[in-house]
């Protein structure tokens, strides 16, 4: 593989855990236009600890990442409560803010960003993607999935049956923030240098077209549009500058025509039931 | 000094202000940020550009950057709108996204992406009043956004077809029972909302003197603060929350720092948000 | 079991419950019948939390429902189901009942490694056992909204069952149900009492009243204008002048 495949590859995974944060909070009902702000306090803080700290990347991927989430759980208390549309606008708010603050902030590096930070290999990181898969396969077969499949489909009965609606919401923000922040700790560490700008709101946006594209109804959908995301660049090179007019074009008419996106839970169950037929099959 | 700071925050205020009012106009009417809104703004800008390139006069150019935009609103509003109004209520907020993101990769195309000067549109002269000084482009700016934030509110607030706009906004099955063509006020309120966005454009470009196609997003999302600050769905609060914007703006930067001005702006923004949603001057009150 | 205790709900000016005082007794099939807007769903959602209660008490057991979130009311063991039918539209009949479990089944995060535990079979044959006493189970792997009308009423039922709660509220059951359907829900309000629970339900029509509620409350214009058995209630002056209007004299 050549070092710019490489890169590619590598960021590909970045931006399908990035996609999977996005969608983490989507299960909720919820869309976040802040995830890059989240990113951005992970890979700041496990670049900071790697680098002056001397802390290996493993832990310090972790400790960036609960930071965010803690931050992620700070400013959720608030902004859950407001309803949809002041929901998205807290969110970019926020990583805006974050944006802002690390350009800066000087311990890191203000407007010259960090460097430094080094360790994250592509096994590493399809490894967390593998990780953060198997979760969420778990999570949509559990009961707390279908809990937050009942907040979705209707928030109202979801509570009347026992739901605490508050707390599923927090819950998943805790959680996308957690992955926004691994991606960011993987990121840095790739990359070996971050900026704020790094961190900018198009990044929540390409998230967001990702959980879109692929499907918002499972997590494959966040997998198949960070795929199909990192891909399309290369692949529609012969477009040359027009590839992302082509890509947006292709998601407003997606929303036209198939707003679920491509994968539907319908097609995943079918999937599902179809590869149990041939296993059964198999051992008969 | 502290008034010279003062009429510089009012005139950047007033670009603010249209965009905040282009904002508010379509989110009191549907209830949905058009996100596309600020890359309408680079738009406008560039079209702006284009026409006074082709030695277009500065007023014409304005104008036509102003229907230009306005047009491309209308699309946004077909694309982007209409077609998900019975879709998840955040689906139209997304497909903006999506649209922006075409409006800047079109706009790299056609200009390119590196800064691009604004030509000398009119004589630059200053005026000394007092302890300011004033510039014809500040003039020119502050009088155009003037007229059409008054235009609009009277517009609005005395028109018949300003009422039926009122009503569509609070009631709009009452609104289409009595008579009202709902999707001519939608097509309307766009396409006037596209047309604040353009002008602005055109202005912010005269005070900066060169535009990239990715100036949109920080103006839009300045844009929005200037809303919520001043009141979501609320048409004075818009005016006067841009120009609040735009004074803090300018002071943080004479005194303060210059680095800290977005960490101000949209930590106002998020305090609001979730403090006081409902902005300076409610929302909604038209 | 329910007190209700001097319960008012003003919309800004609008009186849509003024003093509603009443209680509903352990296993009692109780009635609140009343015209169109009389307020009736209004009492629901106070007491289910939809809804916060300008004065007053709900008291449930014991508890004191009013500031309560609607999670927690229906934790205590109140159940409900809706005028207009709200069922997960997202779901399958069977997972519209299996969700409605995971207040009784460990359904936090631990719930991603318990997917085949032994516990969680229970859970799955009690699911399977309430769809087929609603005549459900042949049709548990079909989308929620495929069912026919009375079929969708019978699984908003059983969801609010599958909760095991002490008191289910019935927001008009039988609407747009034919006589033969009407007879069935009756005897399945029955079987509900004889398993120990009490139902307190909203109705128009005056068959599923009269013949199966041991107790009624009548509301008009957000006041409680007569409480009674069914007998005293249609012999009552007050609820006739409601229903139909005052005689011209």
């Amino acid at each position: 593989m050549s070092v710019y495949t490489q890169g590619v590859v590598a960021l590909m995974g970045v931006n399908i855990l990035m996609a999977l944060s996005v969608y983490a909070i989507v299960m909720a009902d919820q869309v976040s236009l802040g995830n890059a702000g989240f990113m951005a306090i992970g890979a700041y803080t496990s670049a900071y600890l790697s680098v002056k700290f001397g802390i290996p990347i493993f832990p310090s991927l972790i400790i960036g990442a609960l930071a965010a989430s803690f931050i992620g759980i700070l400013i959720g208390i608030p902004i859950l409560r407001l309803e949809g549309l002041y929901f998205v606008m807290g969110t970019f708010g926020f990583g805006e803010v974050v944006r802002s603050f690390f350009m800066n902030f000087e311990p890191t590096g203000g407007a010259y960003g960090f460097r430094g930070p080094v360790g994250a290999t592509l096994p590493m990181i399809y490894g967390w993607v593998l990780a953060f898969m198997v979760f969420f396969w778990l999570l949509e077969r559990s009961r707390l999935g279908r809990s937050l499949d009942a907040l979705r489909d209707d928030a109202e009965v979801a509570s009347s049956i026992g739901l605490n609606v508050t707390l599923l919401k927090l819950g998943v923000f805790w959680l996308g923030s957690f992955t926004a922040g691994i991606a960011g700790g993987l990121y840095a560490h790739y990359m070996f240098y971050i900026e704020s700008g790094n961190f900018h709101i198009l990044v929540s946006a390409m998230a967001i077209l990702c959980v879109i594209l692929g499907g918002m109804y499972t997590f494959w959908g966040a997998l198949l549009g960070g795929v199909i995301f990192s891909i399309l660049p290369e692949v529609l090179r012969f477009m040359g500058g027009w590839r992302l007019s082509v890509y947006g074009s292709v998601l407003v008419l997606m929303m036209i025509f198939r707003p679920s996106g491509i994968i539907s839970r319908h097609m995943v169950r079918n999937a599902g039931e179809w590869v149990g037929g041939i296993f059964r099959k198999a051992s008969s | 000094m502290f008034l010279q700071q003062l009429v510089n925050g009012l005139t950047l205020g007033s670009t603010y202000s249209l965009l905040a009012l282009g904002f508010t106009l379509v989110l009191g009417l549907l209830n949905m940020l058009n996100i596309a809104h600020g890359d309408v703004f680079m738009f406008g800008a560039f079209l702006g550009l284009s026409f006074a390139m082709l030695g277009v006069p500065l007023y014409l150019a304005l104008i036509l950057a102003m229907a230009g935009a306005g047009i491309v609103t209308i699309i946004i509003e077909r694309l982007c709108f209409r077609p998900l109004r019975k879709a998840h209520f955040l689906m139209p907020l997304l497909s903006t996204i999506a649209f922006g993101i075409v409006l800047q990769n079109v706009a790299t195309q056609i200009w390119g992406s590196e800064p691009v000067r604004y030509p000398q549109a009119t004589e630059i002269t200053q005026f000394q009043l007092g302890p300011v000084l004033v510039s014809s482009i500040d003039i020119i700016i502050l009088a155009t956004s003037l007229v059409l934030m008054l235009g609009i509110d009277q517009f609005v607030k005395r028109t018949s077809f300003g009422r039926a706009m009122r009503a569509t906004s609070e009631k709009p099955q009452t609104a289409s029972l009595l008579g009202v063509n709902i999707n001519w006020v939608i097509i309307f309120t766009f396409f006037v909302s596209g047309a604040l966005a353009g002008v602005a454009g055109v202005l912010t470009a005269l005070v900066y003197l060169q535009i990239t196609p990715f100036i949109g997003i920080r103006q839009g999302l300045i844009g929005m603060v200037a809303m919520v600050i001043g009141g979501v769905g609320n048409l004075r609060g818009a005016m006067i929350g841009g120009l609040i914007i735009g004074i803090i703006e300018v002071m943080n930067d004479a005194y303060f720092t210059a680095g800290y001005r977005d960490i101000i702006l949209f930590g106002l923004f998020l305090a609001f948000i979730v403090f006081k949603p409902e902005g300076l001057f409610g929302t909604k009150e038209r | 079991m329910l007190e209700i205790a001097h319960i008012s709900k003003h919309f800004g000016g609008l009186k849509a419950l003024e003093e509603i005082t009443f209680h509903v007794k352990e296993k009692q099939i109780y009635g609140l019948i009343g015209p169109n807007g009389a307020g009736k769903t209004t009492l629901f959602n106070l007491i289910t939390g939809f809804l916060p209660a300008t004065h007053g008490s709900i008291q449930f057991l014991g508890n004191e429902l009013t500031g309560l979130k609607a999670h927690k009311i229906a934790k205590l063991g109140i159940a409900r189901t809706f005028q207009n039918i709200r069922l997960f539209s997202t779901m399958t009949v069977k997972e519209n009942v299996l969700v409605a479990q995971n207040i009784r089944a460990r359904s936090g995060v631990t719930s991603l490694v318990r997917l085949f535990s032994a516990k969680e079979k229970r859970f799955e044959e009690e699911a399977d056992d309430l769809l087929k006493r609603m005549g459900l189970w042949e049709k548990r792997k079909e989308q929620s909204l495929s069912l026919a009308y009375g079929e969708q009423r019978r699984l908003e039922i059983a969801r609010a069952l599958a909760l095991e709660p002490r008191l289910l509220l019935l927001d008009e059951p039988a609407a747009g149900m034919n006589e033969a359907e009407t007879e069935d829900l009756l005897d399945r309000i029955s079987e509900i009492r004889n398993m120990g629970k009490t139902v307190f339900l909203i109705e128009h029509d005056m068959n599923v009243v009269m013949g199966i509620c041991d107790y009624i409350s009548v509301l008009n214009f957000g006041e409680l204008i007569a409480q009674g058995t069914p007998d005293e209630i249609q012999a009552s002056e007050a609820v006739i002048e409601a229903y139909l209007g005052r005689e011209e004299e």
